[in-house]
């Protein structure tokens, strides 16, 4: 591949992000403050821009890069993130946007009257959203290596440097359109590559390298799936996406609760769009690029692939639509994250000023920036799919009781957060000692949703009812706000 | 007891981060809604005309049979979200079951894949979203029955 459609897609792309993010700063004052405060943000929009800021380097690179590797455990990952949004819909969008909370401590702290509990929370948030951060400057860092040979670090510091010198300035992120945008970027840089190899290799020019049956072998096949680890990833990934930080902010601006569940239900229409082109890809390199999964560059899938089927102009063309896509998926998500998480910061830990936000989205960025220098990637699908577990072991429970039982106490939530952190955070961290010493219990700390969520949620049930006389005064008016309809 | 001045200071001077303000859609409450949550949380005092009733509807009982209509709404919206949640994992489940069982899908190609990684690979997805339109329509009911029932005098 010849590195000047590496640097070319690349360069392209930032100095875009750069442009709309200084841009940005000149109208966003009047753009964003007339958006939130009038909302008169369609849901089409919303939900595009929710979109836009969602999909990530485990979703474009990922999710293809699994399926290689993995065969049929890796297809759960695309549906676990897509009917995550159905769990958002089904018990946390309308009572949420009713909430008027902007970020999830603001709703913690609020429906619990309880500083404690915000401060918790914060912390939990900004946890999750470092360890988010991470596997996208680990996706930099492998697209820059891949595109263009610069060893891998220079990916990762670069989006890290645009993302915090973009939000520092002003941010990007307050401007729905540009978010919106970013979606159908991502969509048509999948959308483009994928039809034109499906017409080439229809056309028989190039022919597979494994038979199909080699290709799609019983044993990676849908009949040998491990039902534990499958649940258990399910639990994760649909209970994660509740508690993601920059997902939430989205919500706000709607109108109302009815189009905050609109929004909800156009955002999973259009992640089921973009997922069918992931995979497609996944399925692809199983017969045409089998060696990416030995070499261990799987995720390096899409990147590769375009130029393997169609050498030549067409090839490069092709592959730098895929680079510009996924530069962008690695820039949207990291400053959608940076943003709530300099607020969030910002808010309760540097008194909330200008310089404290700038100060907060500077941290917000080196810090992942350092974790994805010092640590390997271990696959940006699996990566991520443990942040969701954690989030779900954590934020979820919380969330989910604040809304829909009277009886959470500040310190069943507290408790239960902790107890969730501790034990969902342990079992990731010994992920290697128990595949060491006891292989047959691996499955239960690499995916360890399955029983971290329910002792974190009875934890917190347990915890509320010894403490129910301490049940908030003004509960049943705030639930009332919750699920009672606008007008 | 000292009365709300009614100024900025009526929170505790704790070393709290200045709070955030929230921005919140004009609300056009349905009538009497917020005082059925008021008053169900605090006690049983009935307070008539404490307020400055304007609807007519100040029957000492108003406020307690609001909040039960309110309670009723949030229980069965819960009940709604959990039955389409229970429908999508046991949808999903059967279909996989029934891919997993049927080895004829695995010995069948479409286009190179075989059919079993076609189904699971494209298959989830309608469900979820049969699912949730389904659940914007019947949560979107739930309400205007709320409202139907709180507006009637």
């Amino acid at each position: 591949m010849s590195p000047a459609v590496g640097y070319t897609a690349i360069a392209v792309v930032a100095v875009a992000s750069i442009l709309i993010g200084f841009y940005g700063l000149r109208v966003s004052r009047t753009t964003s403050d007339f958006y939130v405060a009038s909302r008169t943000v369609r849901p089409w929009w919303n939900a595009s821009a929710i979109g836009g800021e969602y999909l990530s380097a485990a979703s474009f690179l990922g999710v293809a890069g699994l399926i290689l590797l993995t065969g049929t455990g890796g297809l759960w990952f695309p549906i676990g993130y897509t009917a995550g949004y159905l769990m958002l819909l089904l018990f946390v969008a309308a009572p949420l946007r009713r909430s008027g909370a902007y970020t999830i401590p603001d709703f913690t702290g609020a429906r619990l009257d309880s500083l404690t509990a915000r401060r918790v929370t914060s912390t939990l948030v900004i946890v999750v959203g470092w360890f988010y951060i991470v596997p996208q400057l680990q996706g930099a860092a492998l697209t820059v290596r891949i595109t263009t040979g610069l060893p891998s670090w220079v990916g990762s510091v670069a989006v890290a440097v645009i993302v915090a010198g973009v939000v520092a300035a002003g941010g990007m992120r307050s401007i729905t359109f540009v978010q919106a945008f970013q979606f159908w970027l991502k969509l048509t840089a999948l959308a483009v590559p994928l039809v034109a190899l499906l017409i080439i290799v229809n056309g028989g020019t190039v022919a597979p390298e494994l038979t199909p049956e080699a290709a799609f072998p019983t044993g990676a096949g849908p009949g040998a799936l491990d039902a534990y680890r499958t649940i258990s990833l399910m639990v994760a990934l649909l209970l994660g996406t509740l508690g993601l930080p920059h997902v939430l902010v989205r919500f706000y601006t709607n109108p109302d609760g009815t189009a905050a569940r609109r929004t909800t239900l156009i955002v999973l229409g259009l992640l089921s769009v973009f997922y069918l082109f992931p995979t497609a890809f996944g399925l692809l390199g199983r017969a045409f690029a089998p060696d990416l999964a030995v070499s261990g560059e799987a995720d390096a899938l899409i990147l590769v692939l375009p130029d393997r089927l169609v050498p030549g102009p067409i090839g490069q063309l092709l592959t730098a639509f895929v680079i510009a896509g996924a530069f962008a998926a690695f820039l949207s998500t990291s400053s959608g994250l940076v943003v709530s998480l300099a607020g969030v910061i910002s808010q309760d830990l540097l008194g909330g000023s200008v310089r404290g936000f700038r100060a907060a989205a500077l941290m917000s960025s080196l810090v992942p920036l350092a974790v994805a220098l010092i640590t390997e990637s271990t696959g940006l699908a699996g990566s991520v799919g443990l942040v969701f577990a954690f989030t779900a072991s954590t934020l979820c429970p919380v969330l989910l009781l604040g809304i829909w039982w009277r009886g959470l106490t500040a310190r069943g939530a507290i408790c239960g957060m902790l107890v969730g952190g501790l034990l969902s955070g342990s079992a990731i961290i010994a992920v290697p000692a128990v595949a060491a010493a006891a292989p047959a219990w691996s499955a239960f700390v690499e995916q360890p949703a399955a029983w971290t969520v329910p002792i974190a949620a009875t934890v917190t049930v347990l915890v509320s009812r010894i403490d129910r006389a301490r049940v908030p005064r003004g509960v049943d008016a705030f639930l009332a706000r919750l699920h009672l309809p606008e007008r | 007891m000292t009365p709300p001045t009614g100024d900025d200071d009526t929170e505790p001077p704790r070393s709290a981060p200045p709070p955030r303000v929230r921005v919140t859609a004009p609300r056009i409450p349905v009538r009497g809604a917020q005082r059925a949550g008021e008053t169900s949380g605090s006690s049983t005092t009935h307070a008539t005309g404490a307020t400055g009733g304007t609807d007519a509807t100040d029957e000492p009982d108003a406020s307690d049979v609001r909040g039960v209509y309110v309670r009723s709404l949030i229980r069965s919206q819960l009940q709604l979200g959990l039955v389409c949640a229970a429908a999508f994992a046991l949808a999903t489940t059967l279909f996989v079951l029934a891919i997993v069982w049927t080895p004829a899908l695995d010995e069948s190609f479409v286009a190179g894949v075989p059919v079993s990684w076609l189904l699971l690979a494209f298959g989830v997805y309608p469900l979820a979203l049969t699912i949730a339109a389904l659940y914007v329509w019947a949560a979107a009911r739930n309400e205007s029955r709320y409202r139907s029932l709180a507006e009637e005098p």
